[in-house]
């Protein structure tokens, strides 16, 4: 997923900083929100590694977000955004496809990893369009510490136990008929 | 790049989808929001009639008013709410069983009458909520629960048969491709009469590994890149036949001059017979022997 | 001269007897008379045999009758297939075309009087074709029976206004002839009419499916959703035409389930809706009846009874879907059953059929059948002053405003507040599965037996309602007759001879069938030594589900016999006396 596919409603090259700091709020705003939303479905379904690892990345997103919020009420105060979250499609936010209901924490980790990927893309590729130069330094800056993030998560990944003989998919009763 | 005065948020409610995660209708539902914040109706203008099945559920968890009916049932139902109220927006859903299989008969006559609503199917080619059972998108061959030893009988084509019946606005959607999903359905509720978007929602828990999303990302082809003009509707039609083999995405036709929808034709009779009314206290005398009452 | 006459008439549908009995119940009902027609036809679609049966009285009519005092017989193949519809006595005056052929058995064998009449020939020599010969029909009958003629003639014209004057002169021609022939023969046992009184006032003319169709109209529904279906089409048929006017729509759905399906989700959006339908019409809207009982939607559910099981006998009437109005489809449900017993009150009684299904939010089933449905009568002016139309209780602005919507809330009168699309503040989830008050989906045991118990609790106010039952007669007489539907008008009849031979009778009709309302049988049966329960089925179907519902002494018996075989006031009235023999 490229800049062109998740948010294919924005004008790259028009960008203002504004703007681009209000687009990157909601991206990580976006990703709380889904991480909310997997944590949920999967605390419905009594995974609660998964469910738990999910609630930690909406608090990480969270901190992203309010990070940018601070930074762009220095430059811009309480303007009025010029962005809406209708224009973003799960740049930073993991796709409902990507779990499971008996998926281990370890698969949780990586679709963590795979959307800290995608909006590393999404961020690198806009860059090649944007033409204001806070706008592009902005871009660096995420790009960095998307690639940080992968880093951290990558870290984490190597530090879980290596997973035992049984998957949940083995011992797990059958769906129910409704 | 304006923000409207509704926001997706504002269409999701307190309700927990009860979904396997990894449903693609949790991505139908997403876009779904994103439609209807951008067309604009406040949540208790509208009405989301819904039938039986996984994807039914859908109702509850936005914030309109939700009437999750029984099976097969949804598209007469909404029509009675249509042309009891025209006013309202109307959106039907459901699955490819409810629609195609034991609904299937009022699918025709939904199209013929062209009431402006929008239904939507969620077509996963299996039923999900009885547990992996054959459904009438089932592909020929598939073992299922209830076909052991493969399918003996072919899908039925909900493309085509939309088509023919002679519908005005006929897409089809994946949610492999969110954004071109919500526009989809956005401009479906926008046509003014009966809009059909068939969305391959896959089933995580009984679909197949080729019917995932990952696949739908490789193969679906979205019908604007192959220059396909929506308002031929010959055109429409041989590409609709390719339903099952190919996963085409977008509009497949467009009426580009839309007639009256049904429930405006309502609107101009009833506002034409009501200067025929009588008050209630002489209702009866249309059967007045001596004919007195008779207009 | 009588001031009561039954007369049948019976040729192929090609002959027009049933148009001819109309232009005659016309002209009596102009002079004054009550009067109330049935009729009944093969199951040809046209060209079948057809029959019908015309009561003209000075008094109140309150049913068709038992055998005929005049019948009138265009050919006796016709005539004999309707076997027990067209009862004949020993004082039957048989009027018939000699072309048919000398009379046959059994008509023949009763030495019954036979006036034959040169009827095909009268008419081709007046009119110039055999075609025009219910007009001698109408033109013996206005002679014999002293209805003066311009009346009838009159009648008869409005019929023929619309096929230009050759048709009307030859229709003209062909009554004088009528006329004159009964006024060159008169008959041994004169049948003519003591004139009405004068001051009769104005007369309504319709059928049970006008009123149904007025009474909804009455009522305000803005929303018909139905499938043609014999006996009951009528009533889509006239609000097709009707409602147009009032703001509502009419939809002919693609089947039955769809007709109610519609007017479920018209009621959803806060219109009262209805259906009209017959027994396999029923059959198939059982699941969406469970849903807005479930989803606690108002709905009125016609359903004008014919002949059954599946196709049965559509063309006749029967009482046999008592169960299925109150019991089809699965689940614990306690839906309420409404019987109008003729004409006149089907139109209240449709009317109580909206008010019970806005004031409770349930379906309620009204149980016409076809005898009431197609049968034409002449009855008073309906007092339409004195009727109550009940909305459905929607949530204020200020109660939406208060604290969040609980559309299914647990109310002390089971009855909570009915949102609909539309009203801010309002929003919930309609569903057909169960739900908590806010209409949450749930499959909890506890939540689930709450709500059964709030959708039975809030109808229990129904049972008390005396004005759905009519009790006449002494309540103390130890005989007693229940009956309801088209049943209780020959009841009533029958009732009245008994007590005019000084039999100590009361009947009680009740219009609320269910739920089955256990003190006002309690205290009808409690001074019976004997009792019936009569109706039009072969099981018998209000006498079991009173079994059911209450305690029936052993001295109620179940009266009951399969439709097409209507019971007669004077079947009846020899009942009753056998009765009085028991005690």
């Amino acid at each position: 997923m490229t800049h062109a596919d998740s948010a294919p409603g924005i004008d790259f090259e028009a960008l203002t900083l504004k703007d681009a700091l209000d687009l990157a709020v909601l991206i990580e705003e976006e990703a709380r929100d889904r991480y909310e939303e997997l944590a949920a479905q999967l605390l419905l379904h009594h995974n609660r590694d998964a469910a738990r690892f999910f609630t930690r990345m909406v608090r990480v997103e969270e901190l992203h977000r309010a990070a940018l919020v601070e930074k762009r009420e220095k430059l811009f105060g309480r303007q009025k955004p010029a962005v809406g979250r209708e224009l973003l499609f799960e740049v930073e936010a993991p796709e409902y496809d990507a779990v499971r209901a008996d998926m281990t924490e370890r698969q949780a980790l990586s679709t963590a990893l795979q959307s800290e990927r995608k909006a590393y893309r999404f961020f690198s590729s806009a860059l090649e369009h944007v033409q204001h130069r806070d706008v592009k330094t902005l871009f660096t800056e995420l790009c960095a510490e998307e690639l940080e993030h992968i880093r951290l998560v990558q870290g984490e990944l190597a530090r879980l136990p290596e997973p035992g003989p049984l998957e949940a998919t083995d011992v797990s009763d059958d769906p129910a008929p409704q | 790049m304006g923000c409207g005065s509704l926001e997706a948020s504002d269409f999701k409610s307190d309700l927990k989808p009860i979904w396997c995660p990894g449903c693609g209708d949790f991505g139908v539902l997403q876009a779904l929001y994103r439609a209807l914040a951008a067309v604009g109706r406040p949540p208790h203008e509208i009405a989301f009639i819904s039938g039986i099945g996984c994807s039914s559920r859908i109702p509850g968890y936005t914030t309109a008013y939700g009437f999750n009916t029984v099976h097969g049932r949804a598209l007469p139902i909404a029509q009675g709410v249509k042309l009891a109220n025209p006013d309202l927006l109307v959106v039907v859903a459901g699955g490819d069983g409810d629609g195609f299989s034991i609904g299937g008969g009022h699918v025709a006559h939904a199209v013929r009458r062209n009431l402006d609503l929008t239904y939507l199917v969620m077509d996963n080619q299996v039923y999900g909520l009885t547990k992996g059972q054959l459904s009438p998108t089932s592909l020929k061959g598939l073992e299922t629960v209830t076909s052991p030893l493969g399918s003996l009988e072919d899908p039925i084509n909900p493309l085509l048969y939309v088509l023919a019946y002679g519908a005005g606005f006929v897409a089809q959607a994946t949610p492999a491709d969110m954004p071109g999903m919500a526009a989809l359905i956005e401009e479906a509720i926008r046509y003014p009469g009966f809009s059909f978007v068939n969305i391959q929602s896959p089933c995580v828990t009984f679909g197949e590994e080729e019917q995932q999303l990952r696949a739908h990302k490789a193969k679906l082809k979205p019908l604007a890149k192959l220059h396909h003009d929506p308002s031929n509707p010959l055109a429409a039609l041989d590409l609709a036949r390719a339903y099952g083999r190919e996963l085409y995405t977008g509009v497949f036709y467009r009426n580009p001059a839309p007639p009256q929808p049904y429930d405006a034709l309502v609107r101009l009779r009833q506002a034409e017979q009501s200067k025929l009314a009588t008050p209630r206290a002489q209702l009866l005398d249309t059967w007045l022997a001596d004919g007195r009452g008779k207009r | 001269m009588r001031d009561d006459l039954i007369l049948g008439m019976a040729g192929a549908g090609g002959d027009g007897v049933v148009s001819a009995g109309e232009s005659l119940l016309k002209a009596a009902t102009t002079l004054g008379y009550h009067a109330m027609m049935t009729k009944s036809f093969g199951s040809q679609i046209r060209g079948g045999e057809s029959s019908c049966r015309l009561r003209l009285s000075t008094r109140k009519v309150l049913n068709p009758g038992g055998a005929l005092d005049v019948l009138v017989a265009l050919n006796w193949e016709d005539f004999l297939r309707f076997g027990a519809e067209l009862p004949l006595s020993a004082d039957t005056v048989v009027v018939y075309d000699e072309k048919a052929g000398p009379a046959r058995t059994p008509v023949a064998a009763r030495g019954l009087v036979l006036v034959p009449v040169p009827i095909s020939a009268l008419a081709k020599q007046a009119a110039g074709s055999e075609k025009a010969k219910t007009a001698v029909v109408l033109g013996l009958l206005s002679g014999w029976l002293d209805l003066p003629a311009p009346a009838v003639l009159k009648g008869l014209k409005q019929r023929f206004a619309s096929k230009g004057e050759a048709v009307l002169t030859a229709t003209e021609k062909a009554f004088t002839a009528g006329l004159a022939h009964a006024a060159a023969n008169g008959w041994a046992a004169p049948k003519a009419l003591e004139k009405p009184a004068a001051d009769a006032g104005p007369k309504l003319l319709c059928d049970g499916n006008d009123m149904c169709a007025a009474g909804a109209l009455f009522a305000g529904v803005k929303f018909f959703g139905g499938y043609p279906i014999t006996p009951s089409t009528e009533v889509m048929q006239i609000l097709s035409r009707e409602l147009w006017k009032y703001g509502g729509a009419v939809l002919q759905a693609e089947d039955e389930i769809a007709g109610v399906g519609a007017a479920v989700g018209a009621s959803f959006a806060g219109k009262k809706a209805m259906t009209a339908t017959s027994g396999p019409g029923l059959d198939l809207k059982a699941e969406l009846l469970g849903l807005a009982t479930i989803a606690e939607l108002p709905l009125v559910v016609v359903d004008v009874q014919r002949g059954g099981p599946s196709t049965g006998l559509p063309t006749k009437a029967e009482q046999s879907n008592l169960f299925a109005a109150a019991f089809s489809g699965h689940g614990d449900v306690l839906r309420p059953v409404l019987a109008p017993t003729g004409v006149a009150d089907t139109f209240r009684l449709t009317v109580e059929a909206f008010n019970i299904a806005e004031q409770y939010q349930t379906p309620v089933l009204l149980l016409s059948d076809q005898e009431i449905a197609q049968r034409k009568k002449a009855i008073d002016v309906i007092d339409t002053s004195t009727l109550e139309v009940a909305e459905r209780r929607v949530p204020t602005m200020a109660e939406l405003a208060e604290k969040p919507y609980a559309r299914f809330a647990l109310t002390e009168s089971g009855v909570s507040p009915i949102s609909h699309p539309g009203l801010e503040g309002g929003t919930y989830l309609a569903a057909g599965i169960e739900h908590d008050e806010k209409g949450a989906p749930t499959s909890g045991g506890a939540m689930h037996a709450k709500m059964n118990r709030k959708r039975f609790a809030k109808l229990e106010p129904l049972a008390a309602r005396a004005d759905l039952f009519e009790l006449t007669g002494n309540p103390a007489a130890p005989l007693g007759i229940v009956a309801w539907g088209s049943t209780a008008g020959v009841a009533r009849e029958a009732c009245r001879a008994a007590a005019a031979r000084g039999l100590d009778v009361k009947l009680l009709v009740p219009y609320l069938l269910h739920p089955v309302a256990d003190d006002v049988y309690a205290s009808f049966f409690a001074s019976l030594t004997a009792g019936l329960v009569v109706e039009l089925s072969h099981q018998g179907q209000l006498y079991r589900l009173l079994r059911m519902f209450t305690d029936v002494p052993s001295s109620v018996r179940s009266l009951c016999r399969s439709g097409a075989n209507p019971f007669s006031p004077a079947e009846l009235l020899t009942r009753l006396v056998e009765l009085k023999g028991v005690r």
